[in-house]
């Protein structure tokens, strides 16, 4: 009598999320989802396309009090008023809350959950296909406002406030992203409450004074800004009034922290639940 | 036994008249939304800023240290700006869904295959976002103006600001209209109300946030009619003969409001139809 044949070893969830991640990364970067994100990233290349024309024809719009605004101000304010403020939080919501939603609502998480790996390795998967996809698509068009934006004797002046720029942004779209995966995997209705931490608690919190800001994302990536805040609108003025920053070993440690708790959170609620398929 | 005639019978039935269809999508829509718990909380917590604004009146009204909190005609401006927080939430969590969750379940050939029209079913979505857009905007201000009369006890001060009823009925209507029309349109071009939610979130934040970077660096706020939130405000300070906060011409921001208003029903003209020609 044959033996029966050994059972291959199950994988590691190191390489479940690879597989998964191999998946995910072409369908997400391929995705109608894709025009979405290039058209919000298209809007601060396009203000500094505009810039650089106004620029190159000596218009007076870009003068405030009869001073001309400098390049690398102009950049720190699409930074700080785009990037941080709204790109960052809103692709990280979008795609963050969509990793586990997508598959329930197209019911097709079975056939991943049927596959012989970890449940978490689905999640970690193709929460590393999101930070590939943003961050192929928002870096490369901080760049072109960059390079669009500030004038090329100053770029080796600027080019370290950039490169710490990128890093920033890459952390807020790691962290946020890990935040809104777990709402995603958690709540039913994962925008609504995603869009009320952002848009609502992260800007309350900001503009009290006291500890409160500690348990935001926007806090402590806001500490790694290399650029001034500008106090366009009566919220902002008001939160740069109370604005304390952290240090940025603090503040790394801070998205850090957030960034491992929340995507194992995740993972574990991902392991946990049971995702019951509408029919 | 008797025998019943199992033939062709004409339906005796009462038939309701025609153009009445849309109170019953209607009817069904609010009803599905009051049923859930989560929104009688965020509608609860709309009324929050009522209920402070009735002691504000009171304490007013009662004691004459506290005269300086006198409501005036800019109280009701301010208060229907504080709603828009809600009326935000609540065109998300409603309206998202309103078209898309038919077109994610074909259902859209099933309504129209009945004797209603496109426009019936459009009436229909839309007066489920209106009458829960109003019961947060038009009904808490006018029972506001109510609870002045009669806290102060006399109609001196409607007398006095006899432009509050219509200026209060325009703006609502404004503001409810704005964001049902849009909401609706973005709900139509997909099926995933997440999607949808994201679309009308980035719509709102990211034109808020590109007209701020342009004032930023420019110093213009004409350039307000970039944000219909922006320049729905430079419409309610007219409308409620307040100064205007942008350099914007009102004719500029009125048209902004009906264009979008006016797009948005050219996207449900096209979106909303019977049979999808995919090609």
């Amino acid at each position: 009598m044959s033996e029966p044949a050994a059972r291959p070893a199950p994988l590691s969830t190191a390489a479940a999320a690879r597989r998964v991640f191999e998946l995910s990364f072409g369908e997400m970067l391929w995705s109608r989802r894709t025009i979405f994100m290039a058209l919000v990233v298209g809007g601060p290349v396009l203000l500094a396309i505009i810039f650089r024309i106004v620029e190159a024809f000596g218009a007076p719009a870009l003068r405030v009090n009869g001073a001309r605004v400098a390049g690398g101000s102009v950049f720190g304010v699409m930074i700080w008023m785009l990037y941080i403020r709204f790109i960052v939080p809103v692709l990280g919501l979008f795609y963050g809350t969509a990793l586990m939603a997508d598959e329930v609502e197209d019911r097709t998480l079975t056939y991943l959950f049927t596959r012989p790996i970890p449940r978490g390795a689905v999640l970690l998967g193709k929460y590393l296909a999101y930070l590939a996809c943003t961050s192929l698509v928002v870096l490369p068009s901080v760049m072109l406002t960059y390079f669009l934006t500030v004038p090329f004797a100053q770029v080796a002046s600027t080019f370290r406030s950039l490169v710490l720029d990128l890093a920033l942004l890459g952390a807020g779209l790691a962290v946020y992203g890990a935040v809104f995966a777990f709402v995603g995997a958690r709540l039913k209705r994962p925008l609504v409450s995603g869009l009320v931490f952002a848009f609502g608690w992260e800007q309350l919190a900001l503009a009290l004074p006291g500890y409160l800001r500690q348990f935001t994302v926007a806090h402590h990536l806001q500490s790694l800004v290399p650029h001034t805040m500008p106090a366009d609108s009566t919220l902002s003025a008001i939160q740069g009034l109370f604005r304390q920053t952290t240090s940025v070993p603090g503040a790394l440690a801070a998205l850090g922290l957030l960034l491992v708790v929340f995507l194992w959170l995740a993972m574990r609620t991902v392991a946990r639940r049971e995702y019951v398929l509408e029919q | 036994m008797p025998i019943h005639d199992q033939g062709y019978q004409r339906y005796a039935g009462s038939r309701a008249s025609t153009g009445t269809a849309w109170q019953v999508i209607a009817r069904a829509g609010i009803r599905t939304v009051l049923a859930e718990r989560k929104f009688l909380a965020l509608l609860l917590l709309a009324w929050a800023p009522f209920l402070v604004r009735a002691v504000q009146v009171y304490v007013a009204a009662n004691y004459a240290q506290a005269s300086f909190l006198q409501p005036k005609g800019e109280t009701f401006r301010e208060f229907l700006e504080t709603q828009a927080v809600f009326v935000f939430f609540i065109t998300i969590y409603v309206g998202a869904g309103l078209i898309a969750s038919d077109r994610r379940a074909n259902a859209l050939q099933l309504y129209l295959a009945k004797p209603l029209s496109r426009w019936e079913y459009v009436a229909g979505k839309m007066a489920v976002l209106l009458t829960l857009l109003i019961s947060v905007t038009f009904l808490p201000a006018m029972m506001l103006l109510l609870v002045q009369i009669g806290f102060a006890g006399s109609l001196t001060f409607l007398r006095a600001n006899l432009y509050l009823l219509p200026a209060i009925t325009l703006y609502s209507l404004a503001q409810v209209l704005l964001a049902s029309s849009t909401m609706l349109a973005l709900s139509s071009l997909s099926k995933s109300s997440r999607f949808v939610g994201v679309m009308y979130a980035g719509l709102i934040f990211f034109t808020g946030a590109l007209f701020q970077a342009v004032r930023g660096i420019t110093g213009a706020s004409w350039l307000a009619w970039l944000s219909p939130s922006d320049a729905l405000e430079q419409l309610g300070d007219a409308i409620f003969r307040l100064p205007l906060r942008y350099e914007l011409p009102l004719w500029a921001a009125a048209a902004v409001v009906v264009g979008l208003i006016v797009a948005s029903g050219v996207v449900l003209e096209r979106r909303v139809r019977a049979v999808e020609v995919v090609s």
